[in-house]
């Protein structure tokens, strides 16, 4: 053993570079595993934990009734139902309001509790993270404070329906793990009891009731919330209910944790895979240059078996201290990460240390490099004393002379660059992995920059379904005035019917509804991802997520349900947009009219360029007064879209650095051990007249091949499952088919861009040629 | 009145040893005449090599100067010296030095494309150069390590011709071969200086020596004196002991 050890460190003194490299690459993959097994293991649990903490409900429903006679009934529907646990029932004032987060105004359903109470209610309570002390104003959910200008203290202007405008102290920040965001659906607004009061006489805000209910089963809570929702409705048809269930909020609120883990999981992947590419090489390369030695050793009576186990005793030795200190620095990097992600979750996370990822972090590390140093020194057990002692050359060589220069019409530097890309085919097996992903990693980062950072549309579509210039809401009883006036305004360029609803889809769960009297009028007609959109009042398209799980067919028949009432339609199309995280489904007007009239009517509007919008918004609000809700979609998708726009081009930053990175190591490796097999070689060649340039032309070039075709191969296979593979990763935001444009020139250009970044760093690793000094290679005094 | 070919001017080289000083060469002057088969000898240590890579414009000297024809090429860079070399020297060396990875022909073409751009025309002469050293052209397309070592040395001096060099540079070319292969070689560089190829080479072997019709003998890092043979004539025994007699005079 101690022989072993002694032999360990004198190779590991012996290629401290390559050694280098290859602990930077293991250190990465440990850094990055370890990072997205704790978003993965502990990340999301720890919205159970705050749950369990708050005690907080598995559904939570808002409406705007708080009479005697309703709450009994949701009392005795409660009590009634089995799966029920525990409830708390509250009075709350519900209304639509807004303010600015993230530069943008931002437009959301408010249900405003009285402080006190939200911090006692035995279900569904409140727990303040910050306080000021501050007797009078409002706490708000914790994700905003990530915004600039909330702070404790800061003055706040909550806008109540469209235009009135009441101004806030923020007196701190409160958790709530189902209505803490504005991904819940509902947002709860904390007020101390001066402003609750003050809020409730001005009548502003709707009187309404909030119910929270524990369930002895979360996992079915979308039932329960259909269920619950359902019975309301169907009993009092003219009440407004908001709902959410812990499934959509456990979802909606992890969104950039699964984006990102998914991502962070990918790249260990990717960086481990060619960390042992770069061993199994280092292992070949040494077998290679050491045969003679091994072959002195097998002949005096080692055993391949010790040999083996050297290479084992090295490899994990530097496996594992690399791995520890990446896992060391996976805790200093999470807290950034950690900042990072809490401006979308909104749910704080205390940064500890997890014994469970990391163990697996090292664990799975250290058995693929076993793995993979066990395969690679194999080979020694194969290798004759003789045959090693002869430098490898076997008796039979069935070698062939790749380019002849006799008969090639290649120029001689390209010849004996071709001549070593061909004699090289570990080198190129690593090249062409290592380029192939980082043509992955280049096509993703493309489709990011495009469709995500530099425009964001294209995302926004996807996460939306469909953009305009505002909303306005009107009771139903307005909206001819309101369609008049929108006629003959000069400034609105279109208007089209865009109106959400509720209803239930029989033997399945509650859906939301999104209702047009001509679809054609959506701009994002991708919107539809196959089939057609609903025509004729007995048709429907249904979010492809939500039809995938539950098996439902184009042209089938399904039952749909709202206010109690039934009606059957034909499935015309699947949709997709993440909005309620593909469960949703698109019909006619006058389709929905077959189970119940809409309660209101909301119109897109389209509006000219260089129009105030807030400015129009406002002159409508003033013309109808209290029964009109207005909503800037751009202010607010904006500030909705900034997390993941900063989130995004972090990850992009990020991957294209560890790209870098690796491309570098990668080759600093490979040119290494080509240097160190060719040393004789170039001495050689230099001798005979070769000039340093000539020689680090030809390495350079030796790359290039490789390069250049795993480069090309890779970037057309990286288009074709770019969207494929995003579907995927975005699956659980109910993402059937991404549809991202990629644009061929930007991919071309990037991917011309990294083949001459590998060929420029080939040129400045190959410098080493310089220090070749023939004379001492070939001198025989 | 012989041509010179290359002259050295106050040639010294040092090399530090771990901080200590070693003076391989000391204020060499020196002539090089074309057409001449100048054989350097001298004890282990005494720089012969040295010398024979410093004339070569494989090393750059310490001090002094090194003249071949007009071009001072003491004053090279590194790059400039691979230019003169692949121009002007052919090198022949004890361990050969083929390139493994290129068949015999390939590591030939490899030294002549550098400096022709008449593909043809050089590999025409190569295969003239492979018939002139007895070398078959199945031969030609082996690798160096299918061939023997006799082979391995002759397919060098071609390596080492195919530019047709002004010096051919030769480090105890027989060295590494047994006493009929090494004899092969000898007559082989014999019968290219017959032809009027200038020839330097480093030996400590005196029966290589002899095919020489200069010798110079280097004693701790000079030239301790020198030696006119003549052109070789085989079986001359006048001529073997006037060799023998510099070289006892000589110290060897």
């Amino acid at each position: 053993m101690k022989r072993s050890f002694l032999i360990v460190c004198s190779n590991l003194r012996k290629a401290k570079g390559q050694m280098a490299v290859i602990s930077v690459l293991l250190l990465l993959a440990a850094l990055m595993l370890n990072l997205s097994l704790m978003l993965m293991m502990d990340y999301k649990q720890n919205f159970n934990r705050c749950h369990d903490k708050l005690n907080d409900g598995h559904v939570t429903l808002v409406f705007n009734d708080n009479s005697k006679e309703i709450r009994d009934f949701v009392t005795e529907t409660l009590e009634n139902d089995n799966r029920t646990v525990q409830y708390q029932i509250e009075n709350s004032l519900y209304m639509a309001g807004s303010f600015r987060y993230n530069n943008a105004e931002l437009s959301l359903d408010l249900v405003a509790l009285e402080k006190e109470t939200a911090l006692k209610r035995s279900v569904g309570r409140a727990g303040i993270v910050e306080d000021s002390r501050l007797q009078s104003g409002v706490y708000l959910p914790i994700i905003y404070n990530s915004s600039e200008d909330i702070a404790s203290g800061s003055k706040i202007d909550i806008t109540v329906g469209s235009d009135t405008v009441i101004n806030y102290t923020v007196c701190g920040f409160f958790n709530s793990t189902m209505a803490g965001s504005h991904n819940c659906g509902l947002t709860e607004i904390l007020l101390t009891a001066d402003k609750y009061k003050e809020l409730a006489d001005k009548k502003l805000a709707a009187s309404g009731t909030l119910v929270s209910v524990r369930m002895d089963d979360k996992t079915n809570s979308e039932d329960f919330e259909a269920d619950l929702k359902n019975a309301i409705s169907k009993k009092y048809p003219a009440v407004s209910i908001l709902s959410n269930s812990y499934t959509l909020v456990y979802s909606s609120r992890y969104i950039s944790q699964m984006i990102c883990s998914a991502i962070i999981s990918a790249m260990a992947a990717f960086v481990t895979l060619i960390g042992l590419v770069v061993i199994t090489s280092n292992i070949s390369n040494y077998i290679h240059k050491n045969m003679k030695n091994l072959g002195a050793l097998k002949a005096i009576g080692y055993r391949s078996r010790q040999v083996i186990m050297v290479f084992l005793l090295q490899f994990l030795s530097i496996t594992l201290i690399a791995v520890t200190i990446g896992i060391g620095l996976s805790y200093c990097m999470f807290p950034a990460l950690n900042t990072m992600m809490a401006a979308q979750t909104g749910i704080p996370y205390d940064v500890h240390f997890l014994p469970v990822p990391s163990l697996l972090a090292v664990s799975s590390l250290c058995g693929v490099v076993a793995l993979a140093v066990y395969m690679a020194s194999y080979r020694i057990r194969k290798i004759e004393p003789v045959t090693a002692l002869r430098q490898g050359v076997l008796t039979h060589s069935f070698k062939r002379n790749h380019i002849p220069l006799e008969h090639t019409k290649v120029p001689l530097s390209f010849a004996l660059a071709l001549k070593t890309t061909l004699a090289g085919i570990k080198q190129n097996i690593t090249i062409c992995l290592t380029m192939f992903v980082l043509s992955l990693v280049i096509v993703f980062s493309v489709v990011m920059l495009e469709n995500v950072i530099l425009d964001t549309e294209p995302f926004i579509n996807m996460i939306v379904g469909e953009i305009a210039d505002s909303s306005i809401n009107v009771d139903i009883q307005q909206e001819k005035e309101l369609v008049k006036i929108l006629e003959e305004d000069t400034r609105v360029e279109k208007a089209y019917l865009y109106h959400m609803e509720d209803l239930r889809h029989v033997g399945g769960i509650s859906l939301l509804v999104i209702l047009s009297d001509n679809f054609m009028d959506f701009k994002n007609q991708d919107l539809c991802i196959e089939g057609r959109f609903p025509k004729y009042n007995n048709e429907v398209a249904t979010g492809a997520r939500y039809a995938k799980d539950k098996g439902i067919k184009i042209g089938e028949e399904i039952t749909l349900e709202a206010y109690g009432k039934k009606a059957v339609y034909i499935v015309t199309g699947f949709t997709q947009n993440s909005n309620f995280l593909g469960k949703d489904c698109m019909m006619t007007r006058d389709g929905y009219k077959r189970m119940a009239e809409p309660k209101g009517a909301s119109y897109y509007l389209d509006i000219k360029d260089g129009v105030d919008i807030d400015k129009f918004n406002e002159e409508i609000s003033s013309h109808f007064g209290n029964g009109v809700y207005t909503i800037n979609i751009h202010s607010q998708i904006k500030s909705g879209s900034a997390v993941y726009v900063s989130l995004m081009s972090v990850i992009v930053i990020v991957i294209l650095a560890v790209s870098v990175i690796i491309i570098l190591f990668v080759l600093y490796i490979l040119i290494r051990s080509l240097l160190n097999n060719k040393k004789h070689d170039y001495g050689v060649m230099k001798a005979i007249g070769f000039t340093t340039r000539q020689l680090m032309l030809q390495t350079a070039l030796s790359f290039m091949p490789a390069a250049m075709i795993s480069a090309v191969a890779g970037i057309i296979i990286s288009k074709i499952i770019i969207n494929p593979l995003l579907s995927v990763f975005l699956s659980g935001i109910g993402i059937v088919k991404c549809n991202y444009s990629v644009s061929a020139g930007f991919i071309i250009a990037a991917g011309t861009c990294m083949v001459m970044a590998a060929f420029g760093i080939a040129c400045l690793l190959s410098i080493k040629i310089k220090k070749i000094a023939p004379e001492k290679l070939l001198s025989t005094e | 009145m012989k041509e010179v070919l290359l002259r050295t001017e106050k040639l010294s080289k040092t090399f530090s040893n771990g901080g200590q000083l070693q003076h391989v060469l000391k204020n060499v002057d020196l002539e090089l005449y074309k057409g001449d088969f100048t054989v350097i000898m001298g004890a282990s240590g005494a720089g012969k090599s040295t010398l024979l890579y410093a004339l070569s414009g494989m090393d750059t000297p310490s001090l002094g100067k090194i003249t071949f024809g007009n071009e001072v090429i003491s004053s090279y860079s590194s790059d400039e010296l691979a230019v003169f070399r692949r121009k002007h020297c052919g090198f022949v060396f004890q361990q050969i030095y083929l390139l493994d990875g290129m068949s015999v022909m390939d590591n030939v073409l490899a030294a002549g494309l550098l400096t022709s751009k008449d593909k043809k025309k050089i590999v025409e002469y190569a295969k003239e150069l492979f018939r002139a050293v007895d070398i078959s052209e199945e031969t030609q397309n082996k690798f160096p390590t299918q061939i023997s070592g006799g082979e391995s040395q002759r397919a060098g001096i071609v390596r080492a011709l195919v530019n047709s060099p002004g010096i051919l540079f030769a480090d105890e070319p027989t060295g590494a071969l047994n006493s009929k292969t090494g004899l092969d070689v000898l007559n082989t560089l014999t019968e290219f200086n017959g032809r009027g190829q200038s020839i330097v080479m480093v030996t400590h072997d005196m029966r290589s020596a002899r095919r020489g019709n200069r010798i110079l003998y280097l004693k701790d890092g000079s030239v301790l004196g020198e030696c006119n043979l003549g052109r070789y004539v085989h079986g001359d025994k006048e001529r073997h002991e006037k060799l023998a007699t510099f070289l006892t005079e000589m110290g060897w």
